[in-house]
């Protein structure tokens, strides 16, 4: 099945298109949001989210961009959206122990292990992930998709709307920002 | 030392670099269908200012500012005829109610 017939499919709302989608992209998204939420079950959750968006808003695709692309985008920003409610969330914190009904505690997240990484570079892994946490997100979106995902430039660009000259800036910008951060945490 | 410390640095950075990538547990799409199923809108957590014990806490809050408005209220009505007493009371004292000592301009006349 082509691209075009994938996107005539969904249209139409046909099942078996629907399912070929999430067969062929639900690694793809789940990789990416994974690698910016760092949590395998908010990783899940933003896939999912994903796959019903685009189910809800095929109609609207004008297919300028690839589908994939598309997906891409929604997959990064419904990510950084989990990521500002989890920040929110904390910053409440207080007022959810003093009124929350579940009396759960906002604690930190531990290290995040990713379940790609070879097993001597695990240790590294987890902390360059907690230092990605601290970056802007436009940097931490272009390095994620950029080393998670092998995205080239080109293709970050388009996913975030932005171009190459301004992508390659924002991975120079997050590496110098990584190193910074790496060098306070090292001494 | 220094170079120590940038080579670590440098070895972390690059610790990515060749990641595997990860894969959803199976059953993925059961799970989404489920999801879909069960309403198509993506589920929004509550705000705590709409949780049930913030909205009583609320609204005892404000039981409590109109309860002590009344009482207040009803005190100041109290103080208001005792204050009024007190003049009546110092007014007969010092012959204040007597019309004749005002004086009457047409009385001159």
């Amino acid at each position: 099945m082509n691209e075009l017939e994938l996107i005539q499919g969904l249209k139409s709302g046909d099942e078996a298109s629907f399912k070929y989608l999430v067969d062929t992209y639900q690694d793809r998204i789940f990789n990416t949001a994974i690698g910016i939420v760092q949590n395998a079950e908010d990783a899940e959750d933003v896939a999912q989210e994903v796959f019903i968006q685009v189910y809800r808003s095929i109609h609207s695709f004008k297919g300028e961009s690839k589908l994939s692309t598309w997906m891409y985008r929604i997959a990064t920003t419904r990510a950084l959206d989990l990521l500002r409610s989890r920040k929110s969330k904390k910053r409440f914190g207080f007022m959810q122990r003093l009124f929350g009904d579940d009396n759960e505690l906002m604690h930190e997240l531990p290290d995040f292990n990713h379940p790609g990484v070879a097993l001597d570079r695990k240790e590294n892994a987890a902390k360059l992930f907690k230092a990605i946490t601290q970056l802007p997100e436009n940097q931490k979106t272009a390095f994620t998709l950029h080393k998670l995902e092998e995205l080239s430039y080109q293709e970050i660009s388009e996913v975030m709307e932005t171009t190459v000259p301004a992508v390659e800036s924002l991975m120079h910008r997050a590496k110098q920002n990584l190193r910074k951060i790496l060098a306070n945490e090292t001494d | 030392m220094n170079n120590n410390r940038n080579n670590k640095i440098e070895e972390i950075l690059g610790s990515l670099d060749g990641t595997q990538k990860a894969a959803l547990p199976d059953f993925f799409y059961t799970r989404l269908k489920a999801r879909m199923e069960k309403g198509l809108e993506p589920t929004i957590k509550k705000s705590w200012v709409l949780r049930p014990a913030f909205a009583f806490a609320a609204l005892g809050i404000i039981l409590l500012i109109n309860a002590v408005v009344i009482l207040k209220g009803d005190a100041n009505k109290n103080t208001a005829s005792n204050d009024s007493e007190t003049i009546q009371s110092i007014a007969a004292e010092y012959s204040l109610n007597d019309n004749s000592l005002v004086y009457d301009l047409n009385q001159d006349k």
